[in-house]
């Protein structure tokens, strides 16, 4: 009986301190790795916090560039708008040029006719540019 | 025993304590480190997310720059392109100015000639002068008067400078004065009547000289009735006329050989006055040359005219006219016009001669003055020393592009250089 008692005894107390063994092994095993999580956790965090950083930053020049490109549209669109109006213009001045250049020449060759007595020269001369005189004066105001 | 016992019993119950205690941290320990795999698994979750969106963002800061630094290009060439549009137009605007000033005083002349008022109209074409010469071209190709000009005889009277041309709406033979060479003044028609023999319209190429106390102008003009182109002579107390033609039939007309035209007076370095001039047209054209008698309204009794030069050169086209004789450093030179006067191959070529009755020999280096920029059909041509001594040659020429009658002939000016053994013509005004 008592030597029964004995066994059994030293067999639960074995069998208890194997496992509380086992036990404090995965206990130290759980650690270590919670210790490297904890570890990869900091670092992770760190590198979010760059990142999130980053990306504001990238959200502040996005912001800045629409309204700078916002601005420059603006002030191309307003030049273009100008160009296309002095284009006109100058369009319209050429050919008033063109029609003064022409009357000019007309009436000059009219007083040259005239200068050797041929009259209906000088006529069919003046004829000639009646149109482009008619246009350069309405074109002149 | 008992003893025994109760010592195993609280060893065991130690035992079971100790054992469970560990049980109880090492799931706590596993149950910290699930939630920290979570934790981590979640921040990663969050790095990735960060990194796609950092990735968008950079890519839509990229474009945006890229966009931004296209809409600057952009910018930059639509602002290069009005500068130069506006510059253009401003440019356009002085020339439409100018054209408004010179058609205005044209009209106006225009005007004035139709009124008979040539005195007003001569005033209203020389207001416009400078506006039409900008016209023209400028005077960097030696334009000094825009207008209708042809066969100038430019002359210097004290500090003041004339010069005569053929007929236009001023008048049977124009003069306009300078007292600089660059601007020039309509005064009106040196010659207000024709003598009776003579057509009216037809008055042309003047050369002028002071000889014998008086001026005296040399001219061609047709014969009324026959078309005979002749020369006579009209004389003035001033150089700006009134010339009063006395003459009841021309001096010089050699009608066998087709008419004479083209007179230029010459005062050889003793005073001896000659007249050179030129006979009949295309093919058969020639110049001559006569002493004058003192007075200069007639040749020196038996004497004849003298051949000086006949076309023998390409450029010439069969024609050599409108002579104008100059002798300086003990030389004589004989500059002329060839080819054909209507067109632009008209030019101005220069002979030597022995003395002012020849004979003369064309140089070389002919022509010395042809078509170039801002000149076209260069010719009529007449030399003369300005107040310093230096030699200038007035010439006509059409504005390029209006080439021929009835496109106008604006009077030009450009320094003539002795220094070499061809006189040389400068390139510009």
């Amino acid at each position: 009986m008592g030597i029964t008692a004995g066994v059994l005894f030293a067999a639960a107390l074995g069998w208890l301190l194997a496992d509380q063994v086992s036990a404090r092994h995965q206990f130290e095993r759980t650690r270590s790795t919670l210790g490297v999580t904890q570890h990869r956790t900091h670092s992770v965090n760190a590198h979010l916090a760059e990142l999130s950083r980053d990306v504001s930053v990238l959200k502040t020049q996005v912001g800045s560039d629409t309204t700078a490109l916002n601005q420059d549209s603006a002030q191309l669109l307003g030049a273009q708008t100008s160009l296309s109006a002095a284009q006109a213009h100058v369009t319209r001045q050429a050919s008033l040029i063109t029609s003064l250049q022409t009357c000019l020449t007309g009436v000059e060759r009219a007083l040259n006719e005239l200068s050797v007595g041929d009259q209906p020269g000088a006529i069919t001369a003046l004829n000639a540019v009646s149109a482009s005189c008619s246009a350069a004066e309405a074109a002149s105001g | 025993m008992v003893a025994i016992a109760v010592c195993g019993a609280g060893a065991l119950a130690a035992a079971i304590w100790t054992d469970v205690d560990a049980r109880t941290r090492s799931r706590d320990e596993h149950a910290a480190l699930v939630a920290a795999d979570r934790h981590l698994a979640h921040l990663r979750h969050q790095v990735a997310v960060t990194q796609l969106a950092k990735v968008a963002t950079t890519a839509k800061r990229d474009a945006l720059q890229t966009s931004i630094d296209s809409t600057m290009t952009q910018l930059a060439s639509t602002d290069g392109t009005l500068t130069n549009t506006n510059v253009h137009a401003y440019y356009q605007g002085v020339g439409i100015t100018t054209l408004q000033i010179c058609l205005g005083g044209v009209k106006n002349a225009y005007g004035q000639i139709t009124a008979n008022n040539t005195t007003q109209a001569a005033k209203d074409i020389s207001a416009v002068s400078g506006a039409c010469t900008q016209l023209a071209g400028g005077t960097s190709s030696g334009l000094v008067y825009p207008f209708d000009f042809p066969d100038p005889s430019v002359i210097l009277v004290g500090r003041t400078y004339y010069a005569y041309a053929t007929n236009s709406v001023a008048g049977n033979i124009q003069i306009i004065d300078s007292s600089d060479l660059t601007h020039w003044t309509a005064v009106g028609t040196a010659l207000p009547s024709l003598p009776a023999w003579a057509s009216a319209n037809y008055t042309w190429a003047p050369g002028v000289a002071f000889l014998g106390g008086k001026f005296l102008l040399y001219y061609a003009v047709d014969v009324a009735g026959t078309g005979k182109e002749c020369i006579s002579v009209a004389t003035a107390r001033q150089p700006q006329g009134p010339f009063i033609d006395k003459s009841t039939a021309p001096l010089e007309c050699q009608q066998s050989l087709g008419g004479s035209i083209d007179p230029a007076p010459f005062l050889d370095t003793n005073g001896t006055p000659y007249l050179v001039w030129k006979s009949g047209g295309p093919g058969s054209s020639k110049i001559w040359s006569q002493q004058l008698a003192p007075s200069g309204t007639s040749f020196v009794a038996g004497t004849n005219p003298l051949g000086l030069l006949t076309p023998g050169q390409s450029w010439e086209g069969g024609t050599v006219e409108a002579p104008n004789l100059v002798t300086t450093g003990g030389h004589y030179f004989l500059f002329y016009s060839g080819n054909d006067w209507n067109g632009g191959h008209y030019a101005v070529g220069v002979a030597t001669c022995t003395g002012p009755l020849g004979p003369c020999t064309a140089a070389p280096a002919n022509p010395i003055l042809s078509s170039g920029p801002g000149v076209a059909g260069p010719g009529g041509e007449s030399v003369f020393a300005d107040t310093a001594g230096n030699f200038w040659i007035a010439f006509h020429a059409w504005v390029p592009g209006s080439v021929g009658f009835p496109n106008s002939r604006g009077l030009y000016l450009r320094r003539l250089s002795f220094s070499g053994p061809t006189p040389t013509v400068a390139r510009s005004g």
